[in-house]
């Protein structure tokens, strides 16, 4: 049996954790409201009414009547639309052929020096502390496609013609992919550097003892340490790349006949190089570009899943 | 070869590199890292020296190194440059966008991140699934839509009542604090941080902002500085929302892109507004080089 004192001693206590609940969801949310109120007004919102104004007809930067899938249609029907998805992911593919297996590379031959291994790291690292558009216009001269240009200067000195570079259609996305490779895997080397250095020398000790040779090393230890680090990076390169706007946009503004135009161009051209006639074009064209990634997304946050079950 | 001696073990081993064929394989890593830095240094390398040069001779002589080059020349180039650029106003402009941006970051991101960790209110289930799934979600979507909001701020459409956010920098700094990224990666440094710090601190009277402020945010250090590094130097490198917003007032990244398309400015002079524009991010750099090279593992961003 439970005294009265008691029972009132329990309703007390019930009722100060109700209390410092409460004190506690309004200091967090004091604390967490910035945050919540930007991410409404530049993120949540604007992703809804990016989907709801695609389907009304916009008169430059306000909203017009109501006008279904006309918008989807000047999109889908316009002539260049396939070519420019096919740009996009031919942009995806040469990053993933090119710009996948060198980070990796280099961190894993970065990770066995002895000699000079800080040094290195540094050096590799410098494309990344170059601010992106001095890098990419340090990139369109050296396309230069007349001599002054630094890798026809080297084609020179081999005593071959000079080659139009970036003004070649069918060079132009590569080369913007060597530029963007450039840039972006030091940054990429550093995060698998860092997981390299995670991985235990003990038990590369222990392998070695069981006789386990230098591939097999790299096989059975190196290899589970990083490999969902590997998948979750290809993945996030893939919905990046697939977003591919500003390199060419300095470097060649699209074009030769663009022949360099991503799908993402195209959408800053139909939303502020249309004299404001296009700008329901370029919400619909958001969607499909949102449509398209949000079938990878779902895949990367599976995977993600799997990865830290693992772990 | 002492140093071999105190190798790790790895791939490979102090075993492995007494044989020729461990040895090889050593030797043929370091040449590939000696050529690969000569790929991410020497356009850089090359940009600076033609920024040396006279226009006449980039145009005639097609070498890489500057014809002449002396310490009188190279004072010269940079003081002329800086004559005919003026970039002045515009890094006075950068240094304020990027300090608007940092303490967005900061305080929207930093505060955000710490209560979906460690306060986890009502709500919070809902906020977090919401903030992941943005910071997958294409930027494309939002851009004319964000656009219009930065005509008429607060308000998505045209209400007279808006404020035309146009030609200053708050689209950047309210952009920096709708970084759903970052907001996750303070979350996952918190979510390090033991939850007794936070008991015992409250048995001791402490109020929930004095635990953020005296304890969590200085264990949290490091994530914070880390973060500070790339807001700093993003600066000097997004041109794109400037391009959208600006038009006076220019900051530094956008002066470049517009110089693309000045034929009027000489081509050293050019190569010269590159370096120019390169210094403050490598002054960050090598303030800061042990840090952004430590390498806070930030791989998998948990969902």
């Amino acid at each position: 049996m439970k005294t009265k004192q008691e029972i009132q001693l329990q309703k007390n206590m019930k009722r100060n954790r109700r209390k410092m609940k409460l004190r506690n969801d309004i200091d967090a949310w004091i604390l967490m409201l910035p945050m919540v109120i930007i991410l409404y007004l530049f993120v949540w919102r604007p992703t809804v009414l990016g989907g709801v104004w695609s389907f009304f007809r916009m008169k430059a930067y306000s909203v017009g009547e109501f006008c279904g899938f006309a918008n989807y249609k000047i999109v889908l029907s316009h002539t260049q639309f396939l070519p420019m998805l096919w740009n996009t992911v031919q942009y995806v593919l040469w990053s993933i052929a090119i710009g996948f297996l060198p980070p990796l590379v280099i961190a894993i031959m970065v990770n066995e020096m002895v000699h000079f291994k800080s040094g290195f790291r540094v050096l590799i690292y410098l494309p990344t502390v170059i601010p992106g558009i001095a890098a990419m216009l340090m990139w369109y001269f050296m396309y230069y496609p007349d001599n002054t240009g630094l890798l026809n200067m080297l084609l020179a000195k081999l005593g071959v013609e000079p080659y139009i570079w970036l003004n070649d259609p069918k060079f132009a996305k590569l080369g913007i992919v060597i530029y963007s490779t450039w840039k972006a895997f030091p940054g990429t080397m550093l995060l698998y550097f860092a997981a390299l250095q995670g991985v235990s020398a003990e038990l590369y000790e222990a392998a070695l003892i069981d006789g386990a040779s230098s591939f097999k090393r790299f096989w059975n230890v190196t290899r589970p340490a990083i490999e969902g680090l590997l998948l979750l990076n290809i993945v996030r390169q893939i919905i990046s790349v697939f977003q591919i706007m500003e390199a060419p946009m300095a470097m060649t503004g699209g074009g030769p006949n663009g022949a360099s135009t991503p799908l993402s161009l195209q959408l800053y051209n139909y939303g502020f190089n249309s004299g404001g006639k296009g700008t329901g074009q370029a919400m619909a064209l958001g969607v499909i570009i949102f449509l398209i990634l949000i079938v990878f997304t779902i895949f990367y946050f599976w995977l993600n899943r799997k990865v830290e079950d693992r772990h | 070869m002492k140093k071999f001696r105190n190798k790790q073990a790895g791939i490979l081993c102090f075993s492995d590199l007494k044989t020729a064929r461990g040895k090889t394989l050593y030797w043929f890593f370091f040449a590939v890292l000696c050529l690969t830095c000569v790929i991410t240094v020497f356009p850089a390398i090359w940009t600076v020296l033609t920024s040396f040069k006279e226009t006449q001779e980039i145009y005639e002589a097609f070498s890489i190194f500057p014809r002449n080059l002396s310490w009188d020349i190279i004072v010269k180039r940079i003081s002329e440059s800086w004559q005919v650029l003026q970039l002045s106003d515009e890094i006075v402009n950068t240094i304020v966008l990027s300090l608007g941006n940092l303490a967005f970051k900061i305080v929207v991101c930093g505060f955000g991140g710490y209560v979906l960790s460690k306060l986890k209110p009502t709500g919070t289930k809902l906020i977090f699934t919401l903030v992941v799934w943005t910071m997958m979600m294409p930027g494309q979507i939002r851009m004319v839509p964000n656009y219009i909001s930065w005509l008429h701020f607060p308000f998505a459409s045209d209400n007279p009542m808006g404020a035309n956010l146009l030609d200053t920098y708050w689209p950047m700094w309210l952009g920096a604090g709708g970084d759903t990224f970052a907001v996750l990666l303070f979350k996952n440094a918190f979510d390090g941080l033991s939850n007794s710090y936070v008991e015992a601190a409250k048995l001791d009277g402490c109020s929930n902002y004095g635990v953020f402020f005296k304890i969590m945010l200085p264990l949290a250090m490091p994530i914070i500085i880390y973060e500070s590094i790339g807001v700093l130097s993003g600066a000097w490198s997004d041109f794109f929302t400037p391009l959208l917003v600006l038009d006076k007032n220019v900051v530094v990244p956008l002066r470049i892109y517009r110089l693309q398309g000045d034929s009027s400015t000489q081509m050293n002079t050019y190569f010269m507004a590159l370096v120019f524009a390169s210094i403050p991010p490598f002054i960050i750099f090598a303030v800061f080089q042990k840090r952004i090279m430590g390498g806070i593992n930030i791989g998998g961003v948990k969902g």
